[in-house]
């Protein structure tokens, strides 16, 4: 293989197009992230092409591709697709290499969380996802901040400034929750409990959804909502552990997709 | 395509009138999506297969009739015995629905967390002019199952059916309960002769059992035919093999099954394969896919698996089990019947389930199963329940099970297209570590 190699993992998610570069060694090159908007296709072409002229790196240099996420489907030029549990398996599993290997992956993504089990070589064990509903993913947040009429970046601070104990969300549909949120607001609680409160419930249904697949250490979490650090803090007081949190969450998923892209390649050329 | 009806028209004119195409057009533009990605999607249908999509097409799509003699005796279940009803002059009529749209419909009378399928056979009960034309059976006989089956029985009496309850014993394994089971099913037969106004005669009844003998063992075979790897045959079509025995007439179904074994000995032979060598290959069980919601089968060998065997109740668990007689005497047969309808059922309502688990253990290695898929209805109490112990014993044996709950609606395609994707390829990576 040339040095001048380099494989790429696209992740078309619901809410966000993110992509990752691995270069011949299997290092991580780059990453790009952009909105999915409404035209999926346009938009994950787009993202690709951003990405390489970012990193310097001709289509041609790409060896590899391979598509996962909601639209791996639709992205025709991929040469090959995955679904976005198996690449998310590898891409915790390479990048908890550096914290000392992980066993149990949580990811929280736009509008699905899922918790997945893997062995030492970053296979799937087990895996269990929420069922069709948002409660407890992204949009849950997305539309909480926005009742809040604050930013989504600046939930984790709200979270640690509250004065109060976290208040308790109960209903369990994003909907209702919406109307739980407005009527604790109007009956004059504080934002900041308000938000820890939303935390702590999505926490809680994250924790019960990885006690299905059974928790082993280390914990990964990752998925937009991973930037959140205050949502972090609520999982790791319902888990009773610490987590690892990777430098780039939302990309956890291209990344794995992107390195086996790389072992893909590197198999067919052997097997040539 | 031209097609060409192959049931006779009906005397009465009444019943060959067009349903009004209010009625009919979403429930038949889901059953033509259906069957579509059944027939479509894949390469190398049989040509054996066609018959059934002509079925499908025409009973589902076009609304055609069903041709039945004497009178019209619906089931809700597979616990009625087929055989007396038969026997009497008369023709079952399974109701067990899959449309999504029949389930909104049903979901009037039921509370918001119910099964699909009771929702979905209210439903087409409740309606006018339903699709499959089953206007009005001069019977249903209503198998008292599960606690949404039993509280059926007077929803559809409210509609205007005449109902029968055949009560079911909770427990299987007792002494009492194949007795109170044995005095059910000769209660109904009691019922029947009053219905059909014709008595029970050994000759009828042995007969009636023949030719379900015939049908079973037609079944049989395609089903062992799939125990073959690499497989000559897919689950989507078996599954509709199977749901074609809900109201299809009994001896030319068994025609098309044994000529669809016909062309699939003469497959086999030619080392035909109908799925990659390495598909992983799924045990399929729990709440039953009936058409058109065969979605979960279809997504999984749309995915790549291939659905070797099931342990469902409209397929495996309605063909498989034959009846055995000790002295052919009428009240020995009507035993012996009913023996074949309580004993070997693997539904989760009774009290224990040793019997599931131990025949999806068998069916695991008699297929060489590489994993099971268990579907249970969102509502569907006793499906849900049983999930664990499931998981338990096959997880024992080193077989992995992914668990999936879902309803009739098509909203969670993408998600479940998602989740049996990570399945397979979890298991491709298992069979690729120990190899």
């Amino acid at each position: 293989m040339s040095h001048r190699d380099y494989f790429v993992g696209i992740d078309v998610g619901s809410t966000a197009i993110k992509v990752a570069l691995v270069d011949a060694q299997g290092q991580l090159a780059g990453v790009h992230v952009t909105e999915s908007g409404s035209l999926f296709h346009k938009n994950a072409r787009e993202a690709l092409k951003a990405l390489l002229e970012k990193f310097g790196v001709t289509r041609e240099q790409v060896k590899y591709l391979i598509a996962t996420g909601y639209g791996r489907k639709l992205f025709k030029e991929a040469d090959d697709s995955i679904s976005e549990i198996t690449a998310n398996a590898i891409g915790a599993h390479e990048a908890g290499k550096a914290f000392g290997g992980v066993r149990t992956i949580i990811n929280i993504g736009g509008q699905d969380s899922k918790a997945i089990q893997i062995d030492d070589q970053g296979g799937v064990t087990n895996f269990a996802m929420n069922d069709k509903c948002a409660a407890g993913t992204g949009r849950f947040l997305d539309v909480a901040a926005r009742n809040l009429e604050i930013d989504l970046e600046e939930l984790g601070d709200y979270h640690f400034n509250g004065k109060g104990a976290p208040l308790t969300i109960n209903a369990t549909c994003t909907v209702f929750a919406e109307s739980e949120i407005i009527g604790l607001l109007a009956s004059g609680h504080g934002k900041e409990e308000v938000v820890a409160g939303i935390h702590y419930s999505i926490a809680k249904r994250t924790v019960r959804l990885a006690k299905r697949v059974g928790i082993e250490d280390r914990v990964y979490f990752d998925g937009g909502p991973a930037l959140n650090k205050g949502l972090v803090a609520a999982i790791e007081d319902e888990l009773q552990r610490p987590l690892v949190v990777p430098e780039h969450p939302q990309t956890t998923t291209a990344f794995g997709a992107a390195m086996l892209a790389r072992s893909e390649y590197l198999a067919e050329r052997e097997a040539a | 395509m031209t097609v060409t009806p192959i049931h006779p028209v009906p005397s009465n004119a009444e019943s060959h009138d067009a349903a009004p195409a209010f009625n009919r057009s979403r429930q038949a533009r889901e059953a033509e999506i259906a069957l579509d990605r059944i027939t479509d999607d894949f390469d190398g249908n049989p040509a054996a297969m066609q018959y059934f999509y002509d079925l499908f097409r025409r009973v589902y799509i076009q609304g055609e009739p069903l041709p039945h003699e004497g009178k019209l005796i619906g089931t809700t279940c597979i616990q009625a015995p087929d055989e007396l009803i038969y026997a009497v002059g008369a023709t079952p009529v399974r109701l067990c629905n899959g449309s999504y749209h029949y389930d909104q419909i049903g979901a009037d009378f039921m509370p918001a967390k119910s099964c699909s399928l009771v929702k979905a056979t209210l439903g087409m009960l409740q309606t006018e002019n339903p699709v499959p034309r089953i206007c009005k059976p001069d019977l249903i006989v209503n198998p008292t199952t599960c606690d949404q089956k039993k509280k059926a029985s007077v929803m559809m009496e409210g509609m205007g059916h005449t109902v029968y309850d055949l009560e079911m014993p909770n427990a299987k394994e007792s002494e009492e309960a194949r007795l109170y089971w044995r005095r059910s099913v000769r209660a109904f037969a009691h019922k029947l002769r009053e219905v059909t106004g014709k008595k029970l005669t050994r000759k009828a009844l042995k007969e009636a059992m023949a030719r379900t003998a015939r049908a079973q063992a037609a079944f049989r075979t395609l089903h062992n035919f799939r125990k073959a790897s690499p497989a000559v045959v897919l689950g989507k079509d078996v599954f509709l093999v199977t749901n074609a025995f809900f109201f299809d007439d009994l001896d030319r179904w068994t025609a098309a099954v044994e000529a669809l074994n016909a062309e699939l000995t003469q497959r086999q032979a030619e080392g035909f394969q109908a799925a990659q060598r390495k598909a992983p290959r799924i045990l399929f069980t729990g709440s039953p896919p009936v058409f058109p919601n065969l979605k979960l089968p279809v997504l999984i060998e749309e995915a790549g698996g291939i659905v070797v065997a099931d342990e469902t109740c409209s397929a495996n668990r309605m063909l498989y089990d034959m009846t055995a007689v000790d002295e052919w005497l009428l009240h020995d047969m009507v035993d012996g019947l009913a023996d074949k309808y309580l004993k070997p059922c693997t539904c989760p309502i009774f009290t224990r389930n040793d019997d599931r688990r131990r025949r999806l253990l068998e069916l695991a290695a008699a297929f060489q199963v590489d994993g099971v898929v268990y579907q249970s209805f969102a509502g569907c109490q006793v499906y849900e329940m049983e999930q664990k112990s499931v998981a338990e014993t096959l997880n024992a044996e080193g077989i992995p099970m992914l668990y999936i709950e879902t309803d009739y609606s098509p909203d969670d395609m993408g998600q479940l297209s998602t989740r049996i994707e990570a399945f397979l390829e979890s298991i491709k990576t298992r069979k690729r570590k120990s190899a």
